[in-house]
C-alpha cells in the first residue's frame, strides 16, 4: 500500500477493514480481545544479578516472600473470578519456584514467563517463556557475571515452543546483536526485542541516547529483514520502541501508574501483585519502578500500543501497522499464536490522539 | 419532541451496533436496556469499546476522544454524546 495516498484520504473504518489482506488480520486479532493481564512476581531471589535489573529497584525487593502453595491458589482463583484471563510470571527469577508457576497455569491457562533461562521451567507449565538476553557471551558475563549464557538458554529450551529469546538492547550491545540473533535463528529458536528502560534515579550507562536509538532502529531491520521467520517484530515495533519519544509521551500509557481511571481497560482490571500477594495502584504497571519519561519496554508497548487502536484506525497503512503490531504481541506472548507476514514494509509515523495534530515524525 | 425522536433513535442504533459488534445473543435493539452499565453489566472492555467507537464514528459522522471512554458507561450516555458532538459540542 501507498503510504501517501492512503494518508491523505479520510477514511472509514468499515472502508479500512474491506481491504481483504487487513479484513483478514484483524478478524484475527480480534479474538484475543479477551485477554485481560495481571503480573506477578514470584520470588524475591534470582540466581544471577544484572546491572540495571528492573526487579532490584524499589521497594518491591523488600517484600515477605509467600511460598505458601494455597495462598497462591487462592489469589490465582480471586484473580481468575474478576476476570484476569492471561498471567505474567515475572521478578526475581520464577525458575526457582517452579511449584508455584505451576498454581498459575492451573488456574489461569494463557501466561507467559520472564526468565533468565539458566535453570529449565518444567514443561508442564504451558505458558510462553520469555528468556532474557543483554548481549553476547561477553557482555552477559560483564552485565550479568554469568558464563556461557547464551549455551545454557539454548540447551535448556531446545525444541521447546515455549521459548522466545527477548534480546534486550542497551547503547553497549547493539553490534552483537548481530552474531547473538544468528546464534539464535541457526539453533531454530524464535528472538524479539527490548529496549533497556532506566529505572527511576537511574544513573549508570546504559540508558539510551538519540544516537543509540537510531543504531538500534538499524540493527532492528537489518535483523528483521535478515531472519523473518525467527524475528517476531515489524516495522511498526521498530519505530514505536526506539523513537526519541517513550512509550508514554507517545500513546498515552494506559497502566494505572500512569492512568488514574478505573473505568475501563487497564486502569480498571491490571494489578501488579508483589511476593507478599500485595498490590499498590500507584505502582501498578508491566515494569514497576520503571522511569515512565524513558519506558519503551517490550512488556509495556505489547499493552499502551495495543490499547491505542481508535486512533490508528485512520488509514489502511497506518492502521496495518498497528495490526502488525498486535499479531506481534500475540505470537510473543501467547502460546500457539502464529505471527503472520508483516503487513506493512516500511516505518509509519506514530499517530496523535486528536486529528488536528498532525503524526509525529519518526 | 423531534429531539427526544432523534435521541431515541440514535440510542436504538447504537444498540444495534453493540449487539452485532459484540455478538450479543437473547437482546434486540428494542429490548436493550439503555441505562445498563456497559461495562459492568454487559461486561464489554476497552477494545470492545475502542471497536464500537469506531463504528459510530463511521454512522455518526463524529469523533470519539481516547479521554472520554471512560465517560461513555451505558448507551444513553453514548448517545446523548453522539447527540451533542453532531451539534457540534466539544
Amino acid at each position: 500500500m501507498s503510504g501517501q495516498a492512503t494518508a491523505e484520504k479520510e477514511w472509514k473504518f468499515a472502508d479500512i477493514i474491506a481491504v481483504p489482506a487487513i479484513r483478514d488480520r484483524w478478524e484475527k486479532v480480534r479474538r484475543y480481545f479477551f485477554l485481560r493481564e495481571s503480573t506477578y512476581d514470584m520470588t524475591n531471589r534470582c540466581n544471577i544479578r544484572c546491572d540495571g535489573c528492573y526487579f532490584f529497584n524499589g521497594e518491591k525487593q523488600f517484600a515477605t516472600e509467600n511460598l505458601d502453595e494455597s495462598a497462591w491458589r487462592h489469589l490465582m482463583e480471586a484473580e481468575k473470578d474478576r476476570g484476569i484471563t492471561f498471567a505474567v510470571l515475572a521478578g526475581a527469577e520464577p525458575s526457582l519456584v517452579p511449584q508455584l508457576c505451576q498454581i498459575c497455569a492451573e488456574n489461569i491457562p494463557l501466561g507467559a514467563i520472564a526468565t533468565n533461562g539458566l535453570k529449565a521451567i518444567p514443561r508442564t507449565i504451558d505458558y510462553r517463556i520469555h528468556i532474557s538476553v543483554w548481549g553476547n557471551d561477553a557482555t552477559s558475563k560483564a552485565v550479568r557475571k554469568a558464563d556461557d549464557m547464551l549455551g545454557r538458554q539454548m540447551a535448556n529450551y531446545r525444541n521447546d515452543p515455549r521459548a522466545i529469546f527477548v534480546y534486550t538492547f542497551t547503547p553497549h550491545n547493539i553490534a552483537e546483536a548481530r552474531d547473538v540473533v544468528k546464534m539464535l535463528a541457526d539453533n531454530g529458536q524464535q528472538a524479539t526485542f527490548n529496549m533497556f528502560s532506566a529505572p527511576v534515579g537511574y544513573t549508570g550507562p546504559l540508558r539510551h541516547t538519540p544516537q543509540t536509538l537510531t543504531e538500534t532502529r538499524e540493527m532492528m531491520t537489518e535483523l528483521l529483514t535478515a531472519y523473518p521467520q525467527s524475528v517476531l517484530f515489524s516495522p511498526y515495533n521498530i519505530v514505536a520502541h526506539t523513537h526519541e519519544l517513550g512509550l508514554h509521551a507517545l500513546f498515552s500509557c494506559s497502566y494505572p501508574r500512569m492512568n488514574s481511571s478505573t473505568a475501563i481497560g487497564l486502569g480498571r482490571s491490571f494489578r501488579q501483585y508483589r511476593t507478599d500477594l500485595q498490590w499498590d495502584r500507584e505502582a501498578a504497571c508491566c515494569v514497576p519502578d520503571t522511569d515512565c519519561a524513558d519506558c519503551r519496554h517490550y512488556a509495556a508497548g505489547s499493552a499502551v500500543v495495543t490499547a491505542r487502536m481508535y486512533r490508528h484506525a485512520t488509514n489502511p497503512d497506518t492502521f496495518s501497522a498497528w495490526l502488525d503490531y498486535v499479531d506481534t504481541y500475540l505470537a510473543v506472548w501467547v502460546r500457539g499464536y502464529e505471527k503472520g507476514p508483516n503487513l506493512g514494509d516500511y516505518p509509519v509515523a506514530p499517530p496523535m490522539d486528536s486529528p488536528k495534530t498532525p503524526p509525529l515524525s519518526l | 419532541m423531534p429531539m427526544t425522536n432523534d435521541i431515541d433513535q440514535t440510542i436504538h442504533r447504537i444498540a444495534a451496533i453493540i449487539i452485532n459488534e459484540l455478538k450479543l445473543e437473547d437482546v434486540t435493539p428494542e429490548t436493550f436496556n439503555a441505562d445498563l452499565d456497559l461495562v459492568d453489566e454487559v461486561g464489554i472492555d476497552s477494545m470492545d469499546l475502542a471497536t464500537i467507537a469506531l463504528v459510530i464514528r463511521d454512522e455518526f459522522g463524529i469523533r470519539i476522544d481516547e479521554d472520554d471512554y471512560p465517560k461513555l458507561t451505558t448507551i444513553r450516555i453514548i448517545g446523548e454524546y453522539v447527540a451533542e458532538k453532531q451539534r457540534g459540542g466539544e
